[in-house]
């Protein structure tokens, strides 16, 4: 929690408190914060990143994974429409082993109105979205699982991305092209400040609880959803947010091979998207004024499925695995209302400058397919301020492939396992198939594995516990793995699985019912009656996690 | 196309379910000199520790002596289906069904007044009351901190002897562990340990593993006792473990495993073999799709390979257990009994049923949900009377207990199809007279 | 690998959907919980990298081109175990079979195809090419050579197309094409019951390849002709005489393509078990002095796959009765929870020889825990795999059929008879 006062938080840094030193902090491990640190990079700009959680554990992580054609801006915001289309087209080319470009459709069921659907091909050319007009027919027959009840559909060039993929492989390029460091679980709760600079941020390492100080030239707060509290610690009251949580749904398999938009004004459960081998259902919207705790609801859920069985039938007997909630971070203009749905969807960049700090900047806002333009223009303001001349590059510079990189995506464990015909790899993760070696590069050298590979970490990197069980049968057999290899070496790996598990259920007690208990009903009769976890001692308490690092069931999705 | 095989049959008593209620109803049945026809879907019996618990745990505290904490539920929770049966039948219950478990072959502890504490695989201990006898020595080398070296097996996944070891490490310095290749099955490939128990059913492979034993425990210095997981043997296991301990001249004792297991299968192969073998009518991996209550009997149905069998029975026991059995199902606005449609004591909304914390200490309102019966164990209707004279219900699908948390599983399975049997047999028994 | 060669790229289709489609609600692949029961059960688990929860989850996750192309499909025997031990009773081999049925037919295991084609090539259905005038002849020729050799038999008849018989036998075409001999014992059971049976010139064999192929066109084919010969001559009942996957692809095809069948399907070891009870087999086992062990392989095809426990309880009566309650020691797991032994699914003709031993590991230990000397077993596929593996894998037992053993009892087994049994039985 951050102090009352800010300003007093560290004025002088107690004795003995270890300092790392770095030209910029970059605060928030999302998909901004983390080509922030990339493009900084590649400007040969070195960086220490920092984040609460770990990558992707806010907005980031929380969402469809959808890479907008910007068919739903189209409407009303033809600038953010174009700008989405521009950033995609990127995208596709530095990182395309993170896309998978398979095109979208918008429908309009019986029920909605026909006039905003007639308008809808007027409003696509206008911003130069590529779309096409299909008879109803025609659509159902590219996507069968589409209702009978359709009457109106367009094509558009709709992608999905892994936002767990991109963000280790910024990170990754960030830490080859210039030395910079993540840190995971590291917490900023203050700064020390004089005339105008900051001149350190304390932290606190959430897993051990130990203070420690970052000294950098640079601050950048890319704190997403937790930029306004963030600025706040730096006596900066500019960043004016609202917080809508939006919460999505996960069927087992993949429901359509496409996109499908809801051909209306934004509502609940009116985009179904792909995530490789399963589809998300979302998403919807609720003002929210707390950042922490959030889990997804049974309501929410309903709320979701209510909505999109109209557009696909289907989703009434598919079995769901898991819900997960995001909170967007939308700015606040002065005269702006309380409608999450209508706040700006654009970003901001502040630079702090009136407030009086010189070396502070705060950008939020924003969405998930314009994060690198974000980054870009953050990085100039912090680049020109470092007297760096520099270009970005980031449109241009592709992004890595490593071996550690590449386990987030859906079904290439699978494939990579089945095409390697190496049975000695033992396969760890049975839904997903991943194997023993993912798990191995993982934790040789994954971001964050300088660090400390636990089996939540692990499953942040990879598919382990995305699957139908969510982890009921891999979190023992990872766990066991790495006992195994000496990772774990105290009851304190028994803890890990615990939370590991506690936390895979804050996804999966929403979508409990029909197939999905069953699954549940076992894990429960696994975890409790086979492993003793829930009289266990919770050792990671005892042992290491002594932090408040706060749990909340957000971040974990586009896929996941 | 005509088939000479039978389609209907006539039951004095049907047993509906193939888990630890249905199978103890039968034997119970069967000492009563009443011949079962039961019909069972596959079902979760191989998810099995292999332990029979009575009563583990209440509110989340381990339970030493079992009969005081059925004491207890009699004062706090009289609605428990274990607080309304007496001691006595309980005992009877436990040490009949243990009993005509080792009969068959298989055999296990006698049920004492105490619980065991006995092993689970990640290096923690839980209270039981009987144990099969391959897993004794284990409870025993816990008791007394003996040195035991744990051995595991390479390409056995989510097994870890240094796991074991390292979770236990605190209160039982003494292990020590030992990475093995099962003979013929060490190319790091995946091992099963079903795979693992047949192989055991072959003295030449029980040779070839103990001489490893051997060289491992050499290696380990001073060792008084060997664990294993449960790997040795799935129909024979008593001879497997006897043969091995000769071979090894150590006790060994076994350590359950995650799924695929084989304590499980060892009870579902030996039911299936042996209670016909001693009478009983089993349509073993069948499920019953339809009942029919009527005046003076009940019908069943279901559908073999060649089509419909019906089943004529006086008296039914629903022993289909919860959701993974498919006694219960859920559905978003509810949770149902999917045979009769029975009503079901249940959390008013589905946002009821979880708790936030998935290891709440009091346990999740939905696993409290099932169907209510009166004291002769007759489901109850929706007016809070019998359904039918001759409609009675055993095991997890009884509401009011929380099998799980509470480690009663087999405590509720055997004492209620004691019970439930015992009212049946009286039923039919007024029925000749 | 000898046999299937996956080189060029199938025809791939969406499993799952396939599976939504064939299998039932509750029994669907969404309804897997990825426990590994399945796969731990399973003899073909580990062959080409593959086991039946592999292949579910790769299904669900949309792998589609991978299950199209891997050549497990014919190490799977489609024998039905894993949907026996899931608690959602979820089948893999309806999907394998379909699978099969994709690859092109100069891909699929040679062998397999043959014999097929050899079944399509005449009336017979013989996967052996043994024309029907062929068969016809052997038979009359073999009946001559027992008649001839024992006056006991002088008036032993093998009537072929007598019309309004009662019992309509099916012949593996093993006997006919390599083995006549071994036809003999079956004739002097149906004999010495005073059985009324026909054999058929057209539509006699036992064996049905084509069903191993995925292609159901084929396996329909054989079927329509089988039961137009014996709808033809009117017999009551069709006995499937001692051949596994004969009597599930009887029945089975004639559910599954609603063929008009006027008969009884029926298996000959229940009428063996039946004919003993009544007391025209009165058969037992006094002729086993030295308590020569035995033991029992369940053929899947007939047991779990279609009859089921009556009988696996059929077959057991017959085997404690022959050989002695003492003598017989059941193989475990055994009825409808048993082991395929690896010769099914037309595995053994599939020229997958390695993985076909592989897969017959386990049955070779089941068979040698329980020590016997001998194995019996009323299928020609489990026979030739259960003699494959001891000669592979040094096991001394000895696989034989049911005839050969009631004759024995009975008195009425010549010399030439004795091919399958050991030396300390030629005498008796």
């Amino acid at each position: 929690m951050p102090p009352s006062d800010p300003h007093s938080a560290i004025s002088r840094p107690p004795r003995r408190t270890r300092t790392l030193e770095t030209e910029v902090l970059v605060i928030g491990g999302g998909v901004t914060g983390t080509g922030i640190m990339r493009d900084l990079a590649l400007r040969g700009i070195s960086s220490i990143l920092v984040d609460k959680r770990d990558l992707n554990a806010g907005a980031s992580g929380g969402n469809h994974g959808l890479l907008h054609s910007g068919g739903r801006y189209a409407a009303n915001d033809t600038e953010t429409a174009r700008e989405c289309m521009a950033e995609g087209d990127i995208l596709k080319r530095i990182a395309p082993e993170c896309i998978d470009a398979c095109g979208g459709l918008f429908v309009a069921v019986e029920g909605d109105d026909p006039e905003f659907a007639e308008r809808f091909a007027g409003y696509c050319s206008a911003a130069g979205i590529p779309s096409e007009t299909l008879t109803p027919a025609e659509a159902r027959e590219l996507e069968p699982a589409l209702s009978e009840k359709i009457f109106a559909a367009y094509t558009v060039p709709d992608a999905t991305i892994d936002p767990f993929r991109i963000t280790l492989e910024q990170v990754n390029q960030a830490r080859d092209a210039a030395g910079s460091r993540f840190l995971p679980h590291s917490e900023v709760i203050g700064f020390a400040l004089r005339d105008g600079t900051i001149l350190g941020a304390s932290c606190r390492d959430n897993r051990t609880g130990e203070m420690f100080v970052i000294r950098a030239r640079q601050y950048v707060n890319a704190a997403g959803a937790w930029a306004m509290e963030i600025a706040r610690l730096a006596g900066c009251d500019s960043v004016r947010l609202l917080y809508a949580k939006g919460t999505l749904v996960i069927s087992n398999s993949r429901m359509a091979k496409r996109v499908i938009n809801r051909l209306r004004l934004p509502g609940d459960g009116d985009i179904l998207v792909p995530g490789g081998t399963v589809s998300m259902l979302g998403t919807t919207s609720d003002k929210v004024t707390e950042l922490e705790n959030l889990r997804p609801t049974v309501d929410e859920v309903d709320r979701n499925l209510a909505e999109g069985i109209a557009m696909v039938p289907a989703l009434a007997s598919a079995r769901f695995i898991r819900a997960f909630s995001g909170v967007r971070p939308l700015l606040m203009a002065a005269d702006s209302g309380i409608d999450g749905r209508k706040a700006s969807r654009g970003f901001a960049l502040f630079d702090h400058k009136d407030e009086g700090l010189s070396n502070f900047a705060t950008v939020t806002g924003g969405k998930l397919t314009t994060f690198r333009l974000m980054a870009e223009k953050t990085s100039d303001l912090v680049a020109s301020r470092l007297g760096n001349t520099a270009p970005c590059r980031t449109a241009e510079e592709r992004l890595p492939i490593g071996d550690a990189l590449r386990w987030t995506t859906p079904g290439f464990a699978a494939r990579y396992w089945f095409s390697r015909k190496d049975p000695a790899d033992a396969i760890l993760c049975e839904c997903e198939m991943v194997p023993r070696s993912a798990v191995d590069s993982i934790v040789a050298e994954a971001p964050g594995a300088e660090d400390e590979m636990t089996l939540r970490a692990i499953a942040v990197r990879s598919r382990v516990g995305k699957g139908s069980c969510q982890g009921s049968f891999c979190g023992i057999r990872v766990s066991s793995y790495l006992y195994d290899r000496g990772i774990y070496t105290s009851p304190a790996g028994l803890g890990h699985m615990r939370d590991f598990f506690a936390e895979r259920y804050k996804g999966i007690l929403p979508v409990l019912w029909g197939k999905e208990l069953p699954q549940a009903e076992l894990a429960e009769t696994l975890h409790c009656g086979l492993m003793g976890l829930d009289v266990a001692v919770p050792a990671a308490a005892a042992d290491s996690e002594t932090g408040d690092e706060t749990d909340s069931e957000t971040g974990d999705g586009a896929g996941q | 196309m005509e088939f000479s095989q039978n389609r209907s049959y006539s039951t004095r008593l049907a047993v509906i379910g193939s888990g630890l209620a249905g199978f103890s109803a039968s034997i119970f049945a069967l000492d009563r000199g009443i011949i079962p026809y039961q019909i069972g879907n596959t079902g979760p019996l191989a998810y099995t520790t292999g332990y029979f618990d009575l009563l583990g745990y209440l509110d989340g505290a381990a339970l030493a002596d079992p009969w005081a904490g059925i004491a207890r539920l009699r004062a706090e929770a009289p609605e428990h289906p274990l607080a309304r049966i007496a001691d006595t039948a309980i005992r009877a219950a436990f040490s009949r069904f243990c009993g005509a478990v080792t009969e068959m072959g298989l055999s296990y502890t006698v049920s004492g007044g105490k619980n065991l504490n006995a092993l689970l695989p990640a290096g923690l201990s839980k209270p039981t009351l009987s144990v099969p006898a391959t897993m004794i020595s284990g409870v025993e080398a816990l008791a007394a901190r003996e040195p035991a070296l744990i051995v595991d097996f390479l390409g056995l996944p989510g097994f870890s002897a240094r796991e074991f070891a390292a979770n236990f490490k605190a209160m039982w310095p003494t292990l020590k562990f030992a990475r093995l290749g099962f003979p013929e099955m060490e190319t790091g490939a995946e091992v099963y340990p079903e795979v693992m128990a047949r192989a055991l059913e072959v003295p030449a492979h029980r040779e070839a593993l103990a001489e490893r034993i051997r060289g491992a425990v050499r290696e380990a210095g001073e060792v008084a006792f060997v664990g294993l997981p449960a790997i040795l043997g799935v129909h024979a296991p008593d001879r497997v473990h006897k043969d091995m301990e000769r071979l090894v001249s150590l006790p060994i004792f076994e350590i359950p495993t995650m799924p695929p297991a084989v304590p499980g299968l060892r009870l579902r192969e030996l039911f299936e073999q042996a209670l016909p073998e001693r009478g009983l009518v089993l349509a073993p991996h069948r499920k019953v799709e339809r009942l029919e209550l009527r005046g003076d009997s009940a019908i069943l149905h279901f559908t073999d390979n060649f089509g419909e069998v019906t089943v004529k029975a006086e008296a039914v026991i629903l022993a289909t257990g919860r959701f993974l059995s498919g006694g219960l199902a859920a559905e978003r606005d509810g949770i149902r009994e999917t045979l009769l449609d029975l009503p079901v004591e249940q959390p008013e909304t589905r946002a009821d049923w979880y708790r936030e914390d998935y290891f709440d200490p009091r346990g999740h309102a939905i696993n409290r949900a099932g169907l209510l019966v009166d004291d002769a164990f007759r489901v109850l209707g929706r007016d809070g009377r019998p359904v039918s004279p001759r409609l009675f219900a055993a095991g997890a699908v009884l509401a009011r207990q929380d099998w799980v948390r509470q480690r009663c599983g087999a405590g509720i399975a055997l004492a209620t199809a004691f019970r439930a049997v015992e009212e049946a047999a009286a039923l039919l028994q007024e029925r000749v007279g | 690998m000898s046999g299937a060669s996956a080189a060029a790229a199938m025809p791939v289709i969406d499993f799952k959907a396939k599976a939504d489609e064939l299998l039932p609600d509750g029994a669907s692949y969404d309804s897997c919980l990825a426990c590994g029961l399945c796969s731990s059960g399973c003899p073909a688990s580990g062959l080409e990298g593959m086991d039946p929860r592999r292949f579910i989850r790769m299904a669900v996750l949309g792998l589609n081109e991978e299950l199209s192309n891997t050549p497990w499909i014919w190490t799977c025997t489609q024998c039905k175990r894993c949907a026996h031990v899931c608690p959602m009773n979820i089948d893999v081999s309806v999907l394998v079979g379909l699978a099969r049925g994709l690859w092109p037919q100069e891909k699929k295991p040679s062998g397999i195809v043959r014999s097929c084609e050899a079944q399509m090539r005449s009336d017979s259905t013989s996967a052996m090419g043994v024309m029907p005038e062929d068969f016809v002849e052997i038979v009359e020729e073999t009946l001559e050579e027992i008649r001839a050799s024992d006056p006991r038999f002088a008036d032993l008849q093998a009537p072929v197309d007598k019309e309004g018989a009662h019992f309509f036998i099916n012949q593996n075409s093993r006997e006919p094409a390599v083995e006549p001999e071994e036809m003999g014992p079956l004739w002097k059971v149906l004999d010495y019951v005073g059985a009324d049976w026909t054999y058929s010139s057209s539509g006699w064999a036992a064996e049905n390849f084509c069903m191993f192929t995925g292609d159901d066109n084929a396996w329909r084919a054989m079927v329509e002709k089988r039961v137009d010969a014996i709808n033809r001559l009117g017999c009551k009942v069709w006995i499937n005489t001692e051949c596994g996957h004969s009597f599930y692809t009887l029945w089975k095809g004639v559910e599954r393509f609603g063929l008009t069948a006027n008969f009884e399907p029926a298996s000959l070891v229940t009428y063996y078990a039946k004919w003993i009870r009544e007391g025209k087999l009165p058969v037992n086992s006094d002729w086993n002095t030295r308590g020569l062990k035995f033991t029992l392989q369940d053929p899947c095809q007939l047991i779990r796959k279609s009859i089921g426990d009556p009988a696996a309880d059929d077959l057991r009566f017959v085997v404690r009765t022959l050989v002695g309650e003492d003598n017989f020691i059941d193989m475990q797991p055994n009825r409808n929870a048993n082991y395929c032994c690896g010769g099914g699914g037309g595995f053994l003709q599939a020229g997958m020889n390695e993985q076909r031993r592989a897969y017959g590991k386990r049955k070779y230990d089941q068979i040698i825990a329980t020590d016997a000397s001998y194995v019996m077993t009323p299928c020609h596929n489990c026979h030739s795999q259960m003699e494959d593996l001891g000669h592979h894998y040094g096991g001394s037992y000895h696989v034989v059929h049911f005839w050969t053993l009631i004759c024995l009892s009975l008195g009425l087994l010549a010399d030439t008879e004795r091919k399958y049994l050991g030396p300390e039985l030629q005498d008796i």
